[in-house]
């Protein structure tokens, strides 16, 4: 029993505008088919540069960066990354304005949603932003026909900000705004208090102590910063925020914060209702994701008293099954439940599903599916940037065989909830949602920093000889992040400080060169490995698992593996598109585990993989190349075999049933296989095969025969034919033989066409009387499966950056075919294209005379029959399905003007592989020379956060930034501030 | 802490121990009971894998268990080999009241055998016989445990396999002890029925893998005694029968 999945190998790097996403926190375009954006309506997205500044009074810096438009998002970053950035829904910007101001100066102010103007200047050419402004203004266009606009209103009510910002807020305030329309809208957004969204929190209390986490003066410094920057869409990210967030997100705002760091909020604002309405489409549904969400229900932050009520456990499994029938192939997996509980304090349950989305598909990619493959690739990062920063911690554990990923893991896995006190966790999550994964890393690289933790633990470190004496020590230490970092220091602030605080300045700090980008290639360099290594488990398993292996060796089951596997690459197998395998057999029965199982048409590759038969080989000379162009050849013997396989009946086959399948004919000694192929086609299995069945053999035959050179083994099939006749005819007491007269077979449909007509004993008769079907049964039938090594499959990705983008999408299939194609052509026009097929069993060649051999009734066809006689006998004879253009499907014709040395099929293969490696070797176009410079702009990444500050007291205000601005930009960018609107 | 780096006991013979199986079976509270004594209704789900340690004297020899409490659902399954390689012992646990989780015991079983230490010493445990043993007290308390730590986890364990009281006992159980017990023999593992709440079966586990458990390879070189096991299932330095004091290092049971 064992799942087998190819998802690994759909996996893409994301591109540049992928990237620009996600460091925009946007949702991924066709993320939710929920959504209304129709694929007619293209988004249009285009970034130009810009120099932004803000019209408000007292804040005068201005910030060159990018503007872009990314429908229906605006987003602006500062070239730094870090001194201003925004996103924010263009349903939100009530109007756009062109300023008037010095000439040459092309400026927009755009007022938000909540009377933010923003000034931006744009500083690329004149052409440009013109275009950019007319994409600007139909982008916001069809915001508004949309509705979108109208939106806004009822959803900022959800935002626990508005509440804030409104409570403490004074009329004069937004009155400076002009916008008619906002101070219509405020007259009753203020009072409405109960209406925004909140976690357990409110009613079950947050963890902490309120005083000792300075609540009150947190929400103080935010609600001055949201009232001035913007909240919850509208937000502009400054680094004032990030510092906020640093010290720790007040309890009634975390929920909201996160959402809007994580971007989560763009997601719950562009579907409304589609967290209730997937609740109830899915009510009442189970599968094995229900059943293990509700085993860890109670098994959640149980010590939250949350989770002590009904309620709290409800609202759990709501989230986890919501998710799980949205993503039904990851569904669920434990951890997800404590980051759910963790965050459903904080959040309402939509908040949280849509926080969740975000998580599990953007923020921690992989963690959490089946194979897990992102816990496992980023566990392998962290051990690298461990090597690379941490050399000496790393030397001795590599001495003492200590793999850090045993404590590591878990901590990834539920971002640190799990191992350490709650209200430290959250704040590491708070760091985590608004600087991204990168923190993950550095609080992890922490443990080891010599600066910090070593310094305390370091020489503990040094001394640990084990896993368990390492876990042991970081669990002591986590428990002690509430201790003071200095308890002998005679400074009173010293000693206030713990050893918490001192953890997340320092991995800050010392781990500022730890980047995104830096992640993200150090994803890239070990996928593969990661790929490479889940895989050969998930096959080591699988073969472990076989019920039987027959009389395989786990070798020869390891073939037929990969060629399964390789066939489900190419033809997945359709439960893994529409509703997961997790979700099928999931009758409240956990009596059956799901199991992978191939369709027929992924069996017909699989076949084609093992069978020689099953393929069509056409090998192709056209005077430049040689190759073996190979293409799934379709039959209903193939479909025959598919179903004899199947011998429970489901339609489907797994693993197993091929391995048994396969050991029931490739083992075979001249009688088994005679007799196999006679049960194969005993369709009732009583024993006999009609007269039908006997001609759907012959047709098996003529098909498993189709590419043999000369006529030998047609005539081996007319003879059996007339032969099983007339000897089914005799030994049928009362068979009226009438149609063995005229010595022509003549099968029309008798009346006793579909009886019992011809037993085993009688078929192997026939079949021992003729010397080439003896051989074929003898040992060609069971030669003809081979188990060969399916060459290394190529991995989407290759470890080697862009240029292996670049290389695989050039190498792609469809350009091999085109090459092909293209030569083809040649050759045809220089007479050198030449193509034969070849053959599957290749053993006779000429025609045999029937050497009268024992006693068959006379031969009454001698010579070979042609094909149209053959074809007369049946109706359904269909030789070749395939759609193999240019050639008939001329047995006899082709083959020997063709080739007159067919090499044996055997060494065809090294001689394919040859051309194959050639065609992948052929160096790549000009393309790769552009690898450089899309390297380096990607380096803007690179933000060194200067987040030492961490510790400054929270009023520290921002000092001068870099804004990238000479002073006369500045002058201009201040003049703005106060220039007119045109007209 | 420091003192938990390496052979800080000299005399102490190391043991490493992996606990396997289905996800919720008990393999924790069954590692809680035997580390700690206590039991705790509503254990979280192991993440990856939590480490636990534990003495236990055997006659004249005090072995550390070095107790490794893995994650049970499917798909944690490939994070297994990284926990059970060097293994000299290992706990297979299954749940009484749920016959796919022996099934998923064999399994694990299987694999032990042929990618495992091969002098892997394997425990088969068939956890929650609580819920299918009928009351021992008349009284209609459901579910009288000893109560050991606090009352909260008198009733009922919730989420789980729900013991209603209503309902005969027995009818819960769906794994029959001789099936288990037979399975176990051909295997050539040792068997026990536990329960993680009332604390039956639980050090016996660990005394009797200490027995069979080849010191001798392990010790290599110290003394090479001969072992015959009379009932040495205590464990604290100098009482031989009870295990809460041995809790010295301190390390009970938080997920890390
Ligand atoms: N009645 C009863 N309940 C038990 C027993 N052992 C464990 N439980 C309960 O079963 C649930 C799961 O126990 P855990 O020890 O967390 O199970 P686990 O095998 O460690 O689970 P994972 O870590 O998810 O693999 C908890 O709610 C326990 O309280 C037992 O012996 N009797
Ligand atoms: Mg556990």
């Amino acid at each position: 029993m064992s799942t087998i999945s190819t998802a690994l190998r759909n996996f893409k790097e994301p591109t540049k505008e992928q990237l620009t996403q996600i460091f925009f926190s946007l949702p991924s375009v066709g993320s939710l088919d929920g959504t209304a954006k129709t694929s007619a309506q293209e988004v249009e997205k285009m970034d130009i540069n810009a120099v932004l500044s803000l019209g408000v009074q007292g804040v005068e810096e201005s910030y060159a960066g990018k503007l872009h438009i990314m429908s229906p998002y605006l987003a602006f970053t500062s070239l730094d990354r870090k001194s201003v950035r925004f996103t924010i829904p263009l349903s939100t910007i009530r109007r756009v304005e062109r300023l008037n101001a010095r000439a040459g100066i092309y400026a927009l102010s755009l007022s938000t949603w909540h009377g933010q103007k923003i000034i931006v200047q744009l500083t690329s050419l004149r052409p440009t932003a013109d275009l950019f402004c007319s994409l600007l203004r139909d982008a916001l266009k069809i915001e508004l026909q949309r509705g979108q606009m109208k939106l806004v209103k009822g959803f900022v009510k959800t935002c626990y900000s508005e509440a804030l910002v409104s409570t403490t807020s004074t009329v004069a305030d937004n009155e400076r705004e002009d916008g008619s329309l906002i101070s219509e809208e405020k007259a009753d957004a203020a009072p409405r208090e109960s209406t925004y969204h909140g976690g357990l929190g409110l009613r079950f209390k947050f963890p902490g102590d309120p005083k000792k986490l300075r609540e009150a003066s947190k929400i103080k410094l935010w609600t001055i910063y949201l009232r001035e920057h913007g909240r919850n869409l509208t937000l502009l990210r400054y680094p004032q925020c990030t510092r906020l967030v640093q010290v720790g997100l007040p309890n009634r705002l975390r929920g909201e914060m996160w959402e809007v760091l994580s971007g989560s909020m763009y997601l719950r604002y562009s579907n409304p209702g589609f967290y209730e309405k997937l609740l109830d489409d899915n009510k009442g549904r189970t599968s094995t994701s229900t059943e293990d969400i509700e085993k860890d229900l109670h098994r959640s932050l149980p010590e939250y008293a949350g989770y002590q009520s009904e309620d709290g456990i409800n609202a759990l499994r709501r989230v986890l099954q919501a998710y799980s029938f949205k993503n039904p192939e990851l569904g669920y997996c434990q951890a997800m439940n404590i980051l759910a509980a963790a965050i459903l304090i904080y959040m309402s349950e939509e908040q949280a599903f849509w926080l969740l989305e975000v998580l599990c598909d953007r923020l921690l990619p992989g963690y959490y599916a089946p194979s897990m493959h992102g816990t496992l690739l980023d566990q392998r990062v962290f051990e690298s940037l461990v090597q690379r920063t941490l050399p000496i911690i790393h030397d001795h554990f590599q001495v003492v065989d200590v793999q850090l990923s045993v404590a590591s893991l878990p901590w990834f896995l539920s971002l640190y909830i799990n191992s350490m006190p709650m209200i430290f966790a959250f704040r590491i999550v708070d760091c985590f949602f608004c600087m991204g994964p990168k923190v993950l890393f550095q609080v992890g690289l922490m443990l080891g920093s010599p600066q910090a933790i070593l310094k305390i633990n370091g020489e503990k470190l040094l001394q640990i000889q084990d896993d368990g004496g390492f876990l042991n020590l970081m669990r002591d230490y986590f428990a002690s992040l509430g201790d003071s970092a200095h308890p002998d220091s005679s400074d009173p602030r010293a000693r206030a400080i713990t050893k918490f605080q001192e953890l997340l300045l320092v991995s800050f700090r010392e781990f500022s060169v730890i980047t995104d980008d830096m992640i993200l290639s150090e994803r890239r360099r070990f996928r593969s490995e990661i790929i490479h290594s889940i895989e050969s488990f998930a096959k080591r398993s699988a073969i472990r698992n076989l019920k039987t292996l027959g009389r395989f060796s786990k070798d020869q089951a390891g073939l037929i593996y990969d060629a399964l596997y390789k066939s489900m690459c190419i033809i997945p197998p359709p439960a893994a598109t529409a509703p997961a395998p997790v979700l099928f057999n999931t009758n409240d029965g956990n009596e059956e585990k799901p199991e992978t199982r191939i369709e027929l048409r992924t069996f017909q590759y699989f076949l084609s993989e093992i069978a020689t038969w099953a393929r069509n080989e056409k090998i192709v000379m056209n005077g430049f190349q040689q190759r073996v162009d190979r293409e799934i050849a379709e039959h209903e013997f193939i479909d025959r075999l598919f179903f004899f396989w199947d011998t429970s009946c489901r339609g489907a086959l797994s693993f197993q049933d091929l391995v048994s399948g396969l050991d029931g004919v490739m083992f075979n000694d001249l009688m088994e296989n005679i007799e196999w192929f006679f049960n194969m086609h005993d369709k009732n299995k009583d024993g006999f095969l009609t007269k039908d069945e006997v001609l759907t053999l012959s047709e098996s035959f003529l098909f498993i025969f189709r590419y043999e050179v000369g006529d030998a083994y047609l005539g081996a099939v007319s003879r059996f034919m007339t032969n099983a006749f007339e000897y089914g005819d005799t030994l049928l007491p009362q068979s009226e033989s009438e149609n063995s007269n005229d010595g022509e077979t003549s099968p029309r449909p008798q009346i006793e066409s579909n009886q019992p007509y011809l037993n085993l004993a009688t078929f192997r008769m026939v079949v021992l009387a003729d010397e080439i079907l003896e051989s074929f049964f003898e040992a060609d039938l069971s030669a003809s499966f081979r188990l060969e090594p399916v060459p290394e499959m190529e991995l989407p990705v290759s470890n080697s950056g862009l240029l292996g983008n670049l290389w695989s999408t050039i190498a792609t299939d469809s350009n091999k075919k085109i090459f092909n194609t293209f030569t083809d052509e040649i050759g045809k026009t220089i007479g050198k294209h030449q193509v034969i097929h070849r053959p599957s069993i290749g053993r006779y060649t000429k025609l045999e005379e029937p050497k009268a051999r024992e006693s068959l009734l006379t031969p009454s066809m001698r010579k070979s029959p042609s094909k149209a006689s053959l074809t007369g006998t049946s109706s359904t004879t269909t030789l070749v399905t395939s759609s193999s253009s240019s050639l008939a499907v001329d047995v006899k014709a082709e083959p020997a003007k063709a080739l007159p040395t067919i090499p044996d099929s055997a060494s065809f293969a090294p001689m394919v592989h040859a051309v194959n490696a050639s065609l992948m070797e052929r160096t790549p176009f000009a393309i790769d020379d552009a690898k450089d410079d899309e390297d380096e702009s990607d380096d803007e990444f690179d933000d060194p956060d200067n987040d030492d500050q961490v510790m400054d007291e929270v009023d520290a205000f921002l000092e001068a930034h870099d804004s990238g601005l000479t002073d006369a930009d500045k002058e201009v960018a201040n003049d703005l501030l106060h220039a007119e609107p045109v007209k | 802490m420091s003192d938990s780096a390496s052979g800080s006991v000299d005399k102490s013979v190391q043991v490493k121990l992996v606990l396997l199986g289905e996800a919720a079976v008990g393999k924790s509270s069954v590692v809680l009971r035997f580390v700690s004594n206590e039991f705790q209704a509503n254990k979280e789900p192991t993440i990856g894998a939590a480490f636990l340690t534990q003495k236990c004297r055997l006659e004249d020899r005090v072995l550390r268990y070095e107790i490794w409490d893995t994650a049970g659902q499917e798909r944690f399954h490939s994070l297994a080999p990284m926990y059970y390689r060097n293994a000299q012992a290992a706990v297979v646990v299954y749940d009484v009241t749920k016959a796919t989780s022996l099934e998923k015991a064999k399994s694990w079983v299987k694999e032990l055998q042929r990618q495992a230490n091969p002098n892997i010493v394997i425990a088969l445990a068939g956890n929650k016989i609580d819920l299918v043993q009928p009351s021992v007290s008349s009284p209609g308390a459901l579910s009288s445990s000893e109560s050991e730590d606090e009352a909260d986890d008198a009733t009922a364990t919730p989420g789980e396999t729900p013991n209603f009281s209503g309902e005969e006992p027995e009818s819960l159980r769906q794994v029959p002890r001789e099936e288990a017990q037979a399975y176990a023999t051909e295997a050539g593992l040792l068997f026990f029925e536990t329960s993680a709440k009332t604390g039956e079966g639980v050090v016996d586990i660990f005394t009797e893998i200490a027995k069979k458990i080849p010191i001798e390879h392990i010790l290599a070189a110290t003394r090479g005694t001969a072992r015959s096991g009379t009932g040495g299932r205590g464990t604290g330095q100098e009482s031989g029968v009870n295990l809460e004091e041995t809790v010295s290092n301190s390390k009970d049971g938080c997920n890390c």
